[in-house]
């Protein structure tokens, strides 16, 4: 099954609270004789005083009345908890006298404790890597496996993140923190807001899944360069001057000068195929005669927008101005329906020469 | 043991309280046969709002000359990142919707919450959610971790919690279940793993399993083919006794060579008795997929004329780009006609399928294919205009590359697929001859939206850019839209209260139920 590319990135987004563990049975109670953390973390204190009534000792909820707490920091920043708590909603009464350094040690608590209300991994080996993998893998699997797949080995819409040349270069892992953090707008991909320990899970796992497939190559999918190789150089030549009309925009000297350097394999082909993100121009005759042109930035049935020369945003309603839109890269649309594969692997042999 | 009395208190307090607004009448929450075979206007009982699938509305307070005044009734915010995926039921004033592992029940007058119920899972795809269904006074919903949990429609509690597939070997679970008299039937997901595709009905009160039909053979039988996800809510032909269905991908889902042949009933329409879960017949809309290409596509049930004689019809526009119309007492094919750009198929063979070009199965060093993955359509509903025999879908014209080579094996995936470009067009297909009435663009990175049309000659439908949009549906031109902040996910539906016609669509996570301005001091 899947969805289009168009809302593709919709699956990424949807995101369920984190529970404590499969909840067929209401959680069972084992804190008795544990260590109580309320004597030594205020955040903790505040927790059992206000919340645990309602949310439960260990924040797994009480369903379907209340909800569980453990994950919270995904779905609400700080200032929406401090919100909520000041006042209240539905059934959940407000508490405006929680300030200051008690709301603060209560949303360090709610925030930054997650791991330590999951139960222990088999074993009980916490900070073992294989239980970070496991705890990592379970938010991967809910977030993350839609796009990239169960297995992290590329899914319905996402990239094979086991060949990635971001995670196989990304040892420490601060790269792949970076983009599940700031999401790649781009590409679709939304940002995560996942705590420290979270993001170090689900590094794990991909890591884990990495050494996994180099293991197996069977199972491996994705595409190489030398995939790429079986086009003949001077029929790609040809059909760029040629039948493909490429050459009545580009030239290997001009604006495609070195760009087997900067780009390779399944993203020089892409790209080929469709550059996206390449900039149209717009230019809108106002009722007054005037005319501006710009660069698109905006454009639906109701409402026109450009960047003029300056970077100042403009916009205006379709049915007041006149406009014309200039795509050039729409020429790339239009070929589709002529390629034969022989054309594009031919035409993918010869960029490979533009170095 | 440490005992909370005071958390008892409050929760029986609460119960106590909450009994009160919505104390059960002989009448409320409770939905017979009757009303499933002929909703009423004030009602939205079935995933489709009937069982023929046409998402068209009797209603026709709202028309073209007065929707350029539609406005907004009320919002409803879920306060969730998940996107709202679902249709929503209405019985007795109520609506019941859903995300994963959420369902809210909503007063459809003034959108205020009656309750909600949460509950989180960690295993399974938390890809979307497409809704509840119901039955007398209880609610039936899917888990991402495939389970089935029958509520009680007046407060959300539980009644029971069977299994439905097991999560571990990779199956999760997202669709509206199906009730067709005595029987709950719901489908799996789960194509990253080569498992078998099933139906499976349960008995409304007691959750026991009354029958399954599989439409692969097990994992692991040779040269056979596994897959066949049943992902879709399917539909329901009460004089023939038939349920139709349409059938997921095969698996391996790039790599065909394990599984020679047509692969029956993967990318399929079905029809099956719903008393013994029997297969009456089967058709087959990608023999041999080697693409995702999903036949779960509404089968939208229309009686009419093809070709100037009367017909039970069946018509599907399919995710594989073509636009199927078949008679649908025995399968047999009366229409097959590509709707956008499709470049894998060979022709048309004699049983209507089209006929897939080996030449276009994904290769090591890549194939130019139109549509791409995610299809010339998708779940996004259509709906059938029966004023103006027009079939309207949102469409996604679209070109991708697909690869696949030895060493990608043939487990699940095996191999890779990307898109290249696509963008979202509404097209009204003419039934009778498949060709395209009119197109409406939605913009670059196509929409999202089902259709909905109405009996004033509205066609409900949204762009990819967020904007709601009523089409007149004779022309597809825009007579009215708004700005909803994000593009719609669902499919709209349309139900009238206390004589006031509502149209509900939603965007992100929040609900808008729109309707035309209030008089004052006079009627509706």
């Amino acid at each position: 099954m899947a969805v289009t590319a168009g809302c593709a990135a919709a699956g990424w987004m949807e995101r369920p609270i984190a529970a404590a563990g499969q909840t067929e049975t209401p959680p069972q109670k084992t804190v008795q004789g544990a260590k109580n953390p309320a004597a030594e973390n205020p955040g903790a204190k505040s927790y059992a005083d206000h919340c645990a009534i309602c949310h439960g000792d260990q924040r797994e909820g009480i369903l379907p009345g209340f909800p569980p707490l453990v994950g919270i920091s995904h779905q609400l920043s700080n200032d929406k908890m401090t919100a909520l708590i000041h006042a209240g909603k539905g059934r959940m009464p407000g508490f405006p006298n929680l300030q200051g350094g008690e709301m603060s040690a209560l949303l360090h608590f709610l925030t930054t404790a997650d791991a330590a209300a999951k139960p222990a991994p088999a074993g009980g080996k916490t900070g073992a890597p294989s239980g970070l993998a496991e705890a990592g893998g379970e938010l991967f699997h809910q977030n993350c496996a839609f796009c990239h797949g169960r297995d992290a080995m590329g899914g319905e819409s996402g990239p094979d993140l086991t060949q990635s040349k971001l995670v196989l270069g990304d040892k420490t892992g601060e790269k792949i923190a970076q983009v599940v953090h700031e999401g790649r707008p781009d590409n679709k991909m939304p940002a995560f807001n996942f705590s420290s320990q979270e993001i170090n899970g689900i590094i794990a796992f991909i890591h884990a899944r990495e050494a996994a497939a180099a293991a197996h190559p069977g199972g491996r999918r994705g595409v190489t360069v030398e995939d790429l190789q079986t086009g003949k150089v001077d029929a790609g030549k040809q059909y760029f001057n040629g039948a493909g009309g490429c050459a009545k925009c580009h030239s290997p000297r001009g604006d495609l000068a070195g760009v087997a350097r900067r780009y390779q394999g399944l993203q020089l082909e892409q790209r080929m195929l469709y550059p996206r993100g390449a900039k149209s121009t717009v230019t809108v005759t106002l009722e007054n005669g005037e005319t501006v042109a710009g660069t698109e930035a905006y454009l639906d049935e109701f409402t026109v927008a450009l960047r003029d020369s300056n970077g100042v945003y403009r916009s205006w309603p379709t049915n007041r101005v006149h406009y014309t839109v200039q795509a050039p890269v729409e020429a790339h649309v239009e070929q589709f329906s002529k390629y034969t594969d022989d054309d594009i692997h031919n035409l993918m042999a010869y960029l490979q020469t533009l170095r | 043991m440490k005992l909370n009395q005071g958390r008892w208190a409050l929760v029986a307090a609460v119960a106590v309280l909450g009994m009160m607004p919505w104390a059960r009448t002989a009448a409320a929450q409770d939905l017979e046969n009757e009303q499933l075979l002929k909703p009423a206007r004030d009602s939205w009982p079935l995933y489709h709002g009937d069982y023929s699938g046409r998402r068209h509305v009797a209603l026709t307070q709202i028309t073209p000359g007065n929707v350029g005044d539609l406005s907004l009734a009320w919002a409803f915010q879920t306060n969730q990142a998940a996107q709202i995926k679902s249709s929503p039921l209405l019985v007795d004033g109520v609506l019941y919707f859903t995300v994963p592992d959420n369902i809210w029940a909503v007063d459809a007058r003034s959108g205020h919450m009656i309750w909600h119920y949460n509950k989180p899972t960690t295993g399974g795809d938390h890809i979307g959610h497409r809704g509840v269904a119901m039955y007398k006074g209880w609610l039936y919903f899917v888990t991402p971790d495939c389970h089935l949990i029958s509520l009680d429609a007046r407060d959300g509690k539980v009644r029971w919690d069977k299994l439905i597939a097991d999560v571990n070997k990779g199956y999760w679970t997202t669709m509206a279940p199906l009730v067709v008299k005595g029987h709950v039937i719901v489908g799996v997901s789960g194509d990253f793993d080569n498992l078998q595709g099933y139906l499976r009905a349960f008995d409304p009160q007691s959750g026991a399993v009354q029958w399954q039909w599989d439409a692969t053979p097990p994992a692991g039988t040779p040269n056979a083919t596994t897959g066949g996800m049943t992902w879709m809510t399917g539909t329901y032909d009460p004089e023939l006794n038939l349920v139709y269905w349409g059938t997921g991908n095969p698996t391996p889902v790039l790599n065909g060579t394990t599984r020679p042949g047509d692969n029956p009933y993967t990318c399929s329409i079905v029809a099956i008795n719903p008393d013994d879960g029997k297969l009456a017949w089967g058709f087959q809309a990608s023999p041999h997929d080697t693409h995702d290409w999903d036949a779960v596509e509404t089968p939208v049930l229309v009686d009419g004329e093809f070709h100037g004689e009367p017909h039970k019809m069946l018509m599907q526009s399919s995710r594989n780009g073509y636009f199927f119309v078949l008679d649908r007492t025995n399968g047999k094919n009366l229409l097959t006609a590509p709707f956008g750009p499709v470049n894998w198929a060979l022709g048309i063979d004699k049983q209507g399928r089209p006929i897939p070009n080996p030449a276009k199965e994904p290769a090591p060093d890549g194939r130019l294919i139109a549509p791409d993955e995610g299809g010339l359509t998708n779940y996004r509903a259509p709906s059938f205009d029966p004023r103006t025999g027009l079939f309207i879908v949102d469409a996604h014209p679209s070109w991708s590359i697909y690869f696949a080579k030895p060493a990608d094996g043939v487990y699940g995936w095996a191999g890779a697929d990307y898109g290249v470009w696509g963008k979202g067009v509404i097209e009204a297909i003419d039934y009778q001859t498949g060709k395209i009435r009119w197109s409406h663009d939605v913009g670059a990175s196509g929409s999202g939206a089902g259709v909905m049309t109405t009996d004033s000659g509205l066609t409900f439908t949204g762009d990819g850019y967020g904007n709601v949009l009523a089409l007149a549906t004779e022309d597809g031109k825009t007579l009215w839209h708004a700005g909803m902040g994000a593009p719609m996910q669902s499919s709209p539906i349309s139900y009238e209260l206390d004589g006031r016609q509502y149209v509900m669509t939603s965007s992100g996570g929040v609900l808008f139920a729109w309707a035309l301005p209030e008089k004052m001091g006079g009627t509706r």
